[in-house]
């Protein structure tokens, strides 16, 4: 047998594919899906031309009359009957109807972004906080400013019925005092209970006093149940509860009717619409942005950022927000086209935009009591309009989650 | 399993004391003096003082710090929100600002319209969503999965209202096969039993009611169930794709079971816990849609008299109706929540 | 024992190749395999991660998904006649029946939502035609034989109630509740640790006397394998790259790749959980197979040729014992001591 000398030259790793960042990936994979491009292609469009008109196509809706052309039917020619080409024909006050759908969008636009940026702004933060605090343990410095929040909020109480502001902030104090005499040791020694709630009793009491017996002895109690509560300093669990408990409270409203009621009692207007469609919206963004964190603060990435010290605030925003932005990146866009529908649903029911603004919503509220009548197309456009607009973020965003789903990453 | 029942129950007080929270600060949205916004600029003086006393308008919202101050413990409790409060809790709703009768009292009248309503269009939700959507699923990427995505999109998509008004158009004004709105054809009497016409006038037998009944009650059903059935379609669908790439679905299909039973024993059980959560929320979809449908259809249930009382600024109905929805919508995810423990042994025994 | 030469094979498979159709492009995952397996053997099939395994346990089950699964030639004759010309109720016969699997993960290969007892009645209820009871008292059996405590109580209990070990029993329960004539076990201790997987592995030898079937274990520990199995597939890339007897696999390796299983064997005394395999380099894309010997990339003792020309299996010296390298006249020799 002959001698085999070992090939010598080095052995190359080969068939490692090429690596793509994540978010080049997501682009090809979102390009190559039909659906999701049908999808940009018409928020294009709806987009392009609502900035379009609102920029380039004057149209002052108050002084848009011409009685002289009511109702007229869509016609592409001028006929003697009507002198213009109305692609779309014209409403009951003879207005251009393709002229106020396109203008309608620019109203649809701005509720869907100011209404999603306010539910995303507020229930992102919140669902992020709640998240990261809840898996997180609170270093010293933020279970202070916890606890003296928590004890001036609960202090208000007192400070309002005794009218003495300054005893909210000595209850601010007590859960400062809290938090750094065993915010430590809160595991082993057991709270202390008696002192906590002697001093509260007493800060409630004595200032109460100023003001009346009763006056004492309702602060007093008040003093005494906050001073056990503060007794032991609480971890970020509690903060998370609280903010998901009172989202559970928005959202034991069913969908678009909070939005409804509260536009009932504000009065009508399409900014009171934008923001109860915002508040409504809140707690979708707080609960997905909280499972989200949760389901990444326990990889590596951020076991490892804790572990080298790297402060909360940094591990939040470079380690963990980028890692839960698709999720939150395919809600928006899905509640973009809710946010359109829900302001359509308002304008209809005469709680949106003010008339004659033109709004899709209010347009077919205007025009379906003349449906008898036999004109059709003053209620076929703005319909359409607002089914294109919401199906075109709702096409993309079912892409966006396909092209960002990382299960699909092979 | 009986303490998760309990401690599921406990959960929903908080909630709802929040809920009527909540629908209390409603009033206190209102521009400008309650009593004038309700009755308008010209109202009699002695009405705006009826309105003052029904809601304790020379009172202060929460606590009555002033009536502490002299000694008055009961004065310091004797507020807006605690009368509120303590009304609901004897199930009085209040009564109406025009018509002066009691809110739970017309309810009774027009609840049942809108049960009716919601329970036939989720009924159309649930028959076509969830066999649509296992049947897409499991002939993944074939056109029938294909016209299913597409179809539940538009469906989600489509605003009901203008589904509603197209409806008409076509079946009732065009066509002429479908009344246009309310229950019943004048001339038409079902003897009341439950108040759900289509029940009640096949339990006496009234065929020619049944078939008016139904005839009226269908446009409205179908356009209230167009989102509910897209969402479940959806959901059916996408939770079976996940079912059916898990190992025991293969284990099942190594054991020889047919398809038909790999699918809808091993499979659909499984992926029938997150439709259920889906449905409970599709419930308040419902709910909040009859606001819509009932106005376009005139149908004389809740969502139309939410709708009317708001024009008319009749607040406590608004706020006894939307009260009462969120209560049912409560409950119906309380059930859910249970129907969940029964379904998954893993909770039940938690 | 087997003793390989007159005895008619329990099932040959000729040419088996499977492939999956995926955005990124055709993935051929096994890639034209024949081998035979006699009654009452114990096969082992070992190999790295990815290089096939369990497709090629699958695909005799006809348990791929198709699309994007295809299997496009081949033949897996069993009892007389080609599995992949079955039709789907016939095949339904045979699975669970006469061929039954057992898989890697136990914690996620039983249903969720039914007792154990239910699932493991299930197939006896399909294939033997009990009824409810008759199928209880037998599982009941079936949990006892696999040596679940208190099995009548068992019976009743969710999986979730089971720990990973009698999960993996439970599934072994269900996979013989029709006495197969060939049990295929997917790595099925893996997902457990050191002491429980010395119990499953002497639970299955102990029933494979006593029953009489055979067994398939596929693993990439050959370790495990060394005590249990009379005969050894080494699959690389899709491909059976040495087959062989326990004791020619293992004191004359001829392939280079079945060297570095072999050489990157941990001894007793290292630490456990070192990783087990450890030949430098990946396994080739099965997208874009190399057109020469698979293993080319990594082999210390490539030469042009290996770069040109697929070495197909042929036979060495000793019985039975085949390799696809062409150089395994040279190499012989060169192998671990
Ligand atoms: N459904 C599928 N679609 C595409 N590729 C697949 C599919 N199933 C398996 N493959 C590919 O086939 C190849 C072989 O996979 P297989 O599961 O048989 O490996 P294995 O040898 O069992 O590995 P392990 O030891 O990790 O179980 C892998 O490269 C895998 O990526
Ligand atoms: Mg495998």
């Amino acid at each position: 047998m002959t001698e085999l000398p070992p090939v010598t030259e080095e052995i190359n790793d080969f068939a490692v594919r090429e690596h793509r960042s994540l978010w080049l990936d997501a682009w090809r994979r979102l390009i190559s899906n039909r659906t999701a491009m049908i999808g940009l292609v018409v928020v294009a469009v709806f987009v392009l031309s609502a900035v379009g008109a609102h920029f380039f196509w004057k149209y002052d809706a108050k002084m848009d009359l011409n009685y002289s052309a009511k109702l007229l039917a869509p016609n592409l020619r001028t006929t003697e009957k009507s002198t213009q080409i109305h692609i779309f024909g014209t409403d009951k006050l003879g207005r251009d109807i393709f002229r106020r759908v396109v203008h309608g969008g620019w109203n649809s636009l701005r509720v869907g972004l100011v209404a999603v940026g306010i539910s995303l702004s507020i229930g992102g933060l919140l669902g992020l906080l709640a998240g990261f605090f809840e898996s997180t343990d609170l270093n010293r410095r933020e279970r202070t400013i916890l606890m003296a929040a928590l004890g001036l909020g609960l202090g208000a109480l007192p400070a309002w019925i005794a009218r003495q502001p300054f005893q909210a902030v000595l209850f601010g104090l007590l859960g400062v005092a809290s938090s750094l005499l065993h915010g430590k040791t809160s595991k082993k020694s057991s709270p202390r209970l008696v002192e906590y709630g002697l001093a509260g009793a007493l800060i409630g009491g004595t200032s109460g006093f100023l003001v009346g017996p009763m006056v004492a002895l309702v602060c007093g109690l008040v003093g005494l149940s906050i001073g056990l509560l503060l007794a032991r300093p609480v971890g970020g669990k509690v903060f998370s509860s609280i903010v998901m408990r009172v989202m559970d409270i928005i959202l034991s409203f069913p969908s678009y009717l909070l939005a409804i009621a509260i536009v009932a009692f504000l009065g009508p207007g399409l900014e009171k619409g934008m923001i109860a469609i915002g508040v409504v919206g809140i707690p979708i963004y707080a609960r997905l942005a909280r499972s989200a964190v949760l389901s990444v603060t326990q990889k590596e990435y951020v076991l490892a950022a804790h572990s080298v010290g790297e402060g909360h605030g940094r591990i939040l925003f470079k380690h963990i927000v980028p890692n839960i932005l698709s999720p939150i990146i395919v809600q928006a866009t899905m509640g973009l086209a809710n946010a359109i529908l829900s302001a359509a649903a308002l304008g209809f029911l005469g709680l949106g935009a003010i008339p004659p603004e033109p709004e899709w919503g209010a347009m077919l509220g205007d025009s379906y009591k003349y449906l008898s009548s036999g004109a059709w197309w003053a209620v076929l456009f703005p319909g359409l309009a607002i089914m294109f607009s919401v199906l075109g973020f709702n096409l993309l965003g079912d892409g966006l989650r396909d092209a960002l789903d990382p299960k699909m990453r092979v | 399993m009986g303490r998760y029942i309990l401690r599921r129950l406990l959960s929903v007080i908080p909630t709802l004391i929040g809920v009527t929270l909540v629908i209390f600060l409603f009033q206190r949205l209102i521009p400008g003096d309650p009593a004038v916004a309700m009755l308008g600029e010209h109202a009699n003086a002695e009405n705006v003082a009826r309105i003052r006393e029904q809601f304790g308008l020379d009172k202060p919202a929460f606590l009555d710090r002033d009536a502490l101050a002299e000694g008055d413990l009961p004065g310091f409790f004797d507020s807006q929100y605690v009368r509120y409060f303590g009304r609901l809790l004897q199930f009085d709703l209040g009564e109406s600002i025009h018509r002066r009768i009691p809110i739970a009292e017309t309810l009774k009248e027009r609840f049942p319209a809108t049960v009716e309503l919601s329970l036939l269009a989720m009924s159309i939700a649930l028959v076509v969503g969830i066999p649509i959507g296992i049947l897409s699923a499991s002939r993944r990427n074939s056109f029938l999965d294909g016209a299913t995505m597409i179809g539940s999109l538009v469906g989600v998509s489509v605003p009901i209202f203008w589904l509603g008004i197209m409806e008409i158009m076509f079946f009732a004004v065009i066509m002429k096969w479908l009344p246009s709105g309310s229950r019943l054809s004048s001339g038409i009497v079902i003897k009341p039993i439950t108040n759900l016409l289509l029940l009640d006038s096949l339990l006496t037998g009234n065929w020619v009611g049944f078939k008016d009944a139904f005839l009226h009650i269908l446009m409205p059903a179908i356009s209230l169930a167009t989102i509910p059935t897209a969402i479940i379609t959806r959901m059916t669908r996408s939770s079976m794709l996940d079912v059916l790439q898990e190992d025991y679905i293969r284990t099942a299909s190594a054991k020889g079971l047919s398809e038909r039973i790999v699918l809808f024993r091993h499979a659909l059980k499984n992926a029938f816990l997150p439709v259920i959560t889906i449905i409970g929320i599709q419930a308040g979809t419902l709910l909040a849609g009859a606001v819509l449908t009932e106005t376009i259809f005139s149908w004389p249930g809740i969502g139309k008299w939410v709708y009317d009382s708001i024009l008319g600024r009749d607040y406590p109905i608004v706020q006894g109706v939307t009260l009462l929805i969120a209560i049912i919508f409560l409950v119906v995810n309380l059930l859910v929540d249970l129907s969940y423990a029964l379904l998954d042994p893993r909770i039940s025994y938690e | 024992m087997t003793n390989g030469t007159a005895m008619k094979p329990l099932m040959e498979i000729k040419n088996l190749t499977t492939r999956f159709y995926t955005q990124d492009g055709v993935v051929n995952a096994v890639n034209g395999i024949s081998y035979t397996l006699d009654p009452g053997e114990i096969l082992g099939v070992v190999g790295e991660s990815g290089c096939g395994k369990s497709v090629h346990a699958l695909s005799i089950m006809r348990l791929i998904q198709i699309p994007p699964g295809e299997i496009p030639a081949g033949e897996v004759f069993f009892g007389g006649r080609d599995l992949l010309k079955l039709s789907e109720r016939e095949m339904r016969m045979v699975r669970g029946h006469e061929i039954a699997m057992v898989f890697q993960d136990p914690m996620s290969s039983l249903n969720p939502v039914y007792t154990v007892g239910f699932q493991i009645s299930e197939a006896l209820m399909l294939h033997k035609k009990m009824n409810r009871s008759q199928a209880k008292v037998r599982a009941i059996e079936l949990l006892n034989l696999v040596g679940i405590p208190e099995a009548t109580k068992r019976f009743d209990n969710y999986p979730h109630q089971f720990s990973g070990g009698m999960r993996q029993r439970a599934m072994i329960a269900m996979a013989l509740s029709c006495e197969p004539k060939l049990l295929i076990a997917d790595e099925p201790t893996t997902a457990l640790d050191v002491t429980i997987q010395a119990q499953i592995i002497n639970l299955v030898i102990r029933l494979q006397e006593e029953l009489g079937m055979s067994v398939m274990w596929i693993t990439h520990d050959l370790g495990i394998v060394a005590e249990m199995v009379h005969r050894i597939n080494v699959m690389y890339a899709g491909f059976i790259i040495e087959r062989g007897f326990v004791d020619d696999i293992y004191n004359h390796t001829l392939h280079p790749y079945t060297m570095g299983l072999l050489g990157s064997l941990p001894s007793i005394d290292e630490a456990p959980g070192t990783k087990l395999i450890s030949i430098p380099g990946l396994p080739p894309d099965l997208i874009a197979l190399p057109e020469g010997c698979p293993f080319f990339a990594r082999c210390t003792y490539r030469v042009e040729q290996c770069h040109q020309e697929r070495p197909q299996l042929e036979n060495a010296q000793e019985a039975g014992h085949t390799v696809a390298c062409w150089r395994w006249r040279e190499i012989q020799g060169f192998g671990v001591a």
